[in-house]
């Protein structure tokens, strides 16, 4: 990662240009695994790598970007999830930077952390949009226990998110890293933002 | 050439109304059926994007788009019906379900914000170019560059989803298992989505290296080829619906 | 004054140990055609990229000596200024393409647009830039409704629109069927009539010969050479290079007809058959 600092607002070209593959890699992730039946989203791989890969600024600007293009383009429903989106790359970015992104047990930890920020994020959105459903039928039905259990709606609709999230949240980290590690380095190096020129 | 766009070009009214009085107009519909939480008021309001939509010459293009949120709409009901929390007057049942008045009057207020969501949405992605809506909001000072990011990703999708039939198929005639149990399944996915990242990486630097040798990052004051568009009663569209907004705050905080 | 200097130029992309440019000098005057030779590795893009800035500051990495373009230092400078002066364009058309336009037009004006160039003086420019660029016809296509060797043409047109005073090619019909490598050359044969000074790496040497005033010859980052065409083809020692001479030199070394006015072998046909045809 950078060696100066995550935050730097100063974006490279390189990095603003990392932006739009990322959101389509995100759309040909989702399109995969749909295609193998995955019961899993994996539509984030890209804002993942592009945080790994740029940092938390370029990350969350991918996560926002994606959902507002989907909403604009197909569904207009994924815009309330742009905040979402967002925190899933600050979160993956800032973690990467504090050295979270050395072997796959650290890779399962960010995956976690994730999922739980995204679903504490998406959990007052779906109660104020919704009532607190996700539209997910194994989240809803989780949902729906809990309620008629006389759990109260944000505990109900918070266990909805985690059922959704966490777990494709924790295999779109392991993805993204799998996939990161092996990426030649000569690849990388200009996403990071400007290093120091060392004179000659 | 595609590029992912729902626009659809006909001659209407509302294709003349200036794109960011649109976007003003999705925000403040939005926004007011949350600020007044009455089923009347809500279905007023869901009315009138329907209305423009109609107007606009675009009512049956929602409709593929409304279908997108049908689980999520069966969802609200169901659950809402049966199981929100205030649930006490039995409005009827059918052998063991049953349905309350509280759950199905919420459940309605739900759809109905969700139907309005969709349509005031349409109205402004049905009606409006890209380009136009971006071109404008870079004007209002929005960054070229988020304008770039917004504008290529329209373009870049359609290119990669053609990729994607390429590398599936290469994959496949070299063997690769995209059916069978779920290891395989799982396993089957780096080598399509590896490619892809690959490629998309490359495409990326080079691109970045064409951007930059024509002045993508000087500090200039950006010019435009396309003149502004005239755009009918901007002013006095914007001001209403900056009232409403007004006067529905006004409302929630009074009453 | 040369319009281009380079001095002791050493550079090293991040992360490598390696020099892909060691201790490069020459000089180019305005309105000189260069050729850039040298086998794939050699470092003629990274010369490229040092001459429009990219290196140092696109790829960042270790730097020495200096590089002027029309009197700019490329080290104190940032690309986007660098742009007015320097133009760039490479093999790959379809990623020279912004992606955020819609017609070859709209394409055109990116460059003009970031320069905040004015908008009547901006259709001129672009006026200027379809016609030499032969492509008038296709302006209202999408760009990527192309054919690679149109695509490579718009590139080029929307690099000159920004007037600079030097165009840099590195390898821009590598990537194109013969029919659209053609189409450039033939667009490159009308640039060189313009007055613009222009580098190209190519490795269709034939074409080259013909329009180069001079022949860089590169190798592991080192310039091996830097001298008119005759000179640097005539050399014994190109194979060890990866350079195979042009068809006319081969012919001349074969036949033992040289040039009678410089006494060395010549690189194009046309000079071969006149003195074939003196001899006869
Ligand atoms: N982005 C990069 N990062 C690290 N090394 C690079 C990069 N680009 C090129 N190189 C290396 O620099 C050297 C010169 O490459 P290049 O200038 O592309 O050669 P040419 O254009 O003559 O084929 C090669 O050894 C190449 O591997
Ligand atoms: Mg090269």
């Amino acid at each position: 990662m950078s060696k100066k600092s995550m935050w730097t607002l100063k974006l490279s070209t390189a990095a603003i240009a990392l932006i739009p593959a990322a959101i389509g890699i995100n759309y040909l992730g989702k399109l995969f695994a749909g295609l193998l039946k995955l019961p899993l989203w994996l539509d984030s791989i890209g804002t993942v790598l592009a945080s790994m890969l740029a940092g938390p600024i370029i990350g969350a600007l991918s996560g926002i970007i994606n959902n507002v293009i989907f909403g604009l383009t197909v569904d207009p429903i994924s815009t309330v999830y742009a905040i979402t989106s967002g925190a899933i790359g600050l979160v993956v970015g800032v973690m990467a930077y504090k050295g979270w992104l050395k072997s796959i047990k650290t890779a399962i930890v960010i995956g976690l952390v994730v999922g739980l920020v995204a679903a504490v994020v998406s959990t007052p959105l779906n109660i104020i949009f919704w009532g607190g459903q996700t539209g997910n039928v194994w989240g809803d039905a989780f949902y729906a226990f809990l309620v008629s259990n006389n759990f109260p709606v944000w505990l109900a609709s918070f266990g909805d998110s985690i059922v959704v999230d966490v777990p494709d949240k924790v295999a779109t980290v392991i993805v993204s890293y799998l996939i990161f590690r092996g990426l030649p380095k000569n690849f990388i190096s200009i996403f990071r933002g400007s290093d120091k020129i060392e004179e000659l | 050439m595609s590029t992912m766009t729902l626009y659809v070009d006909k001659k209407s009214f509302i294709h003349h109304v200036a794109p960011l009085t649109k976007l003003l107009y999705v925000m403040v519909s939005i926004a007011i059926t949350y600020i007044i939480p009455k089923l009347e008021f809500v279905l007023f309001v869901t009315l009138t994007s329907l209305l423009i939509l109609a107007i606009g010459k675009v009512f049956r293009k929602i409709l593929p788009i409304l279908a997108l949120s049908i689980l999520l709409i069966i969802s609200i009901i169901i659950v809402q019906g049966f199981f929100h929390p205030e649930n006490q007057t039995v409005l009827y049942s059918i052998g063991f379900i049953t349905f309350y008045k509280e759950g199905l009057t919420f459940a309605a207020l739900l759809t109905l914000r969700v139907l309005n969501m969709i349509m005031s949405f349409g109205i402004l992605i049905l009606t409006t170019k890209h380009d136009e809506l971006v071109e404008d909001l870079i004007k209002k000072g929005m960054s070229p560059k988020i304008g770039y990011v917004l504008l290529s990703v329209l373009q870049l999708i359609p290119q990669m989803r053609a990729t994607m039939g390429k590398i599936t198929d290469a994959q496949r005639s070299r063997g690769m298992e995209t059916e069978g149990n779920l290891l395989v399944r799982v396993k089957a996915f780096f080598p399509l989505i590896v490619p892809v990242v690959l490629n998309s990486l490359h495409n990326t630097r080079e691109r970045a290296i064409a951007l930059e040798v024509r002045g993508f990052n000087t500090k200039m004051k950006k010019t435009f080829l396309n003149l502004s568009k005239e755009y009918q009663y901007t002013k006095t569209i914007q001001s209403i619906l900056w009232a409403i907004l007004i006067v529905t705050i006004a409302w929630r905080i009074l009453s | 004054m040369s319009i281009i200097q380079v001095e002791g130029l050493k550079y090293k992309y991040p992360d490598t140990d390696q020099l892909a440019l060691d201790d490069i000098s020459f000089e180019v005057k305005q309105g000189e055609f260069i050729g850039l030779i040298g086998r794939n590795t050699a470092g003629k893009s990274t010369l490229c990229f040092a001459l429009s800035g990219l290196v140092p500051h696109f790829f960042n990495g270790g730097y020495g000596g200096k590089v002027f373009v029309n009197g700019l230092e490329v080290r104190q400078h940032e690309v986007g200024d660098i742009a007015a002066h320097v133009g760039l364009v490479f093999e790959n058309p379809f990623s020279q393409m912004t992606a955020s336009k819609y017609t070859v037009f709209e394409e055109i004006a990116f460059g003009l647009e970031n320069m905040g160039v004015e908008r009547n003086e901006m259709i001129t420019r672009m006026d200027e830039s379809l016609d030499l660029l032969d492509i008038t016809s296709i302006k209202d296509k999408h760009p990527f409704d192309l054919s690679g060797g149109q695509m490579q043409r718009v590139a080029i047109a929307s690099v000159i629109a920004m007037k600079p005073k030097i165009l840099i090619l590195d390898e821009p019909t590598s990537q194109l069927d013969p029919q659209g490598s053609e189409e450039v050359f033939k667009v490159v044969e009308n640039l060189t009539k313009e007055g613009i000074t222009i580098i190209m790496a190519e490795h269709k040497i034939d074409k080259l010969a013909e329009y180069a005033d001079k022949v860089a010859l590169i190798d592991h980052g080192k310039l091996i050479d830097f001298d008119t065409p005759a000179k640097v083809f005539s050399r014994d020692d190109l194979p060890d290079y990866g350079i195979t001479a042009p068809t006319a030199t081969r012919i001349g070394k074969a036949l033992g007809i040289k040039d009678s006015k410089t006494d060395l072998f010549p690189v194009t046909i046309k000079a071969i058959s006149r003195e074939i045809g003196d001899k006869l």
